[in-house]
């Protein structure tokens, strides 16, 4: 839900505060760092920051709240213990939650899946109301940078890469969900995947968190 | 494969959607390549912004304060550790003590029990294998109860075993003789237990494979190079 008026977005403090990502993401940085040090307010301080979006990733890719859930107790369990694997050299805080997340929640989707125990279709959850406006409204502003990106895929690349990212399925998997030659998937996904990044670069300011 | 094939195919693996083989290939691959190393870190940039398409939502407010008693259930341990004290460390070290003892006395046992079982191993292999021949010997007037079988393989391994044969006095050790045209060839020397059993492992003369008398005579320990104590077994094949 969209709480601040497009129009006055782009002088409000929040976006201001958004162009300065070093700044984030040293600060991420240094979060990460504390809870490598046992701190815990470094870990409760990246729960607050991240936990609506890898909230709403897990909710996406499980389709069940309470599933979700207890994947983001073992995501920030994981970072607890794991913190000290983060390079900042080989990348920055947000894709190393966002991976580990996301690779936690097709774990489990695997495990539902085998146990024949996936949520019911079509009882997706739906998002709720984020208290903060500031928050909510820059959140927004970087979701739609990605969804904009994807609405300009066209079907046959947009579709095999939602595929593997938010369900979990191979190439092959792909290929034979969609009825389509291997080779024609790989090349989807990979021009789909060559777009996006072209799309999204440079917009790397709008990718940083804030509480 | 080429290089340019695995790069194609990083997009995909950012995604975890490359197939098994083709992610073994890949991994391979970028263990030794530093370019494709920095691409595969620029591509899941990429990827990782396509959660941001999931709608945000937030969690209920006990999922924080679970994940916080979790981390200080896991911290707690190591504070809360008493610090021993000096009587536990006593016992405790006696204890230590007496398992390693029991522990030791178990490893010999074992061990002794593993090569026991591996000469009966050989000794059965040594009597079944094709060309061994085997001995019989039986005692003379100076141990007339014991009995001795010698088994030998055609390379001359040979395996005695004797039962029945008066303790040897201190200082002296029964040797094993081949006599080949009436002359002695020396074997190995041996000892026996309480109950009369001895065994040795020796290696038969070439000039005695075929025909031999074998005798045990009670020596000096050691053994010498021509006998000079009396015969207490004797036999041939």
């Amino acid at each position: 839900m969209l709480l601040v008026a497009q129009s006055g977005w782009t002088s409000s403090p929040v976006y201001l505060e958004a162009l300065r990502s070093e700044q984030v993401q040293d600060n991420d940085v240094e979060l990460l760092k504390g809870v490598a040090s046992q701190d815990e307010a470094a870990l409760a301080a990246l729960y607050d920051r991240y936990r609506v979006i890898l909230f709403g990733l897990l909710v996406r890719i499980l389709n069940n709240r309470e599933e979700a859930e207890d994947v983001l107790q073992e995501v920030f369990l994981q970072v607890w213990r794991r913190a000290a694997d983060f390079d900042e050299n080989r990348g920055r805080p947000f894709t190393w939650l966002v991976t580990l997340a996301r690779s936690r929640g097709i774990d489990r989707l695997r495990t539902l899946a085998a146990r024949e125990r996936v949520a019911v279709a079509g009882a997706k959850d739906e998002a709720e109301a984020v208290s903060d406006a500031a928050s909510d409204a820059f959140r927004s502003e970087q979701r739609g940078l990605v969804t904009n990106a994807l609405a300009q895929l066209p079907d046959e690349q947009q579709h095999p890469l939602m595929l593997a990212y938010f369900d979990g399925l191979t190439q092959t998997e792909i290929a034979a969900r969609l009825g389509a030659p291997l080779g024609t998937v790989k090349t989807r996904m990979r021009t789909g995947m060559m777009k996006l990044r072209e799309m999204l670069a440079g917009k790397d300011a709008s990718f940083g968190f804030r509480v | 494969m080429v290089h340019d094939d695995y790069k194609e195919m990083i997009p995909a693996h950012a995604l975890a959607a490359l197939d098994a083989g083709d992610e073994r290939a890949l991994n391979e691959h970028l263990a030794g390549c530093a370019e494709c190393h920095r691409d595969m870190a620029e591509w899941e940039e990429t990827a990782a912004k396509l959660a941001l398409s999931a709608k945000p939502m937030e969690p209920s407010p006990q999922v924080r304060e679970k994940i916080l008693n979790k981390i200080r259930a896991e911290k707690s341990p190591s504070k809360v550790l008493p610090f021993p004290s000096p009587r536990r460390t006593i016992w405790g070290a006696i204890a230590a003590v007496l398992l390693f003892g029991a522990l030791l006395v178990s490893v010999i046992v074992l061990w002794q029990q593993n090569r026991e079982l591996r000469r009966q191993n050989q000794f059965a292999e040594l009597l079944t294998a094709p060309g061994s021949r085997i001995a019989e010997l039986s005692g003379t007037n100076e141990a007339p109860g014991s009995t001795a079988k010698l088994a030998y393989d055609k390379n001359g391994r040979a395996f005695l075993i004797a039962n029945g044969l008066p303790q040897a006095p201190e200082g002296k050790e029964y040797q094993l003789w081949y006599i080949v045209d009436n002359k002695p060839l020396p074997g190995k020397t041996f000892a026996t237990d309480n109950s009369g059993h001895g065994r040795l492992e020796d290696q038969v003369p070439e000039a005695a494979r075929q025909s031999a008398i074998f005798a045990i005579t009670l020596e000096p320990a050691g053994g010498v190079r021509t006998p000079t104590g009396a015969i207490y077994l004797r036999g041939e094949l």
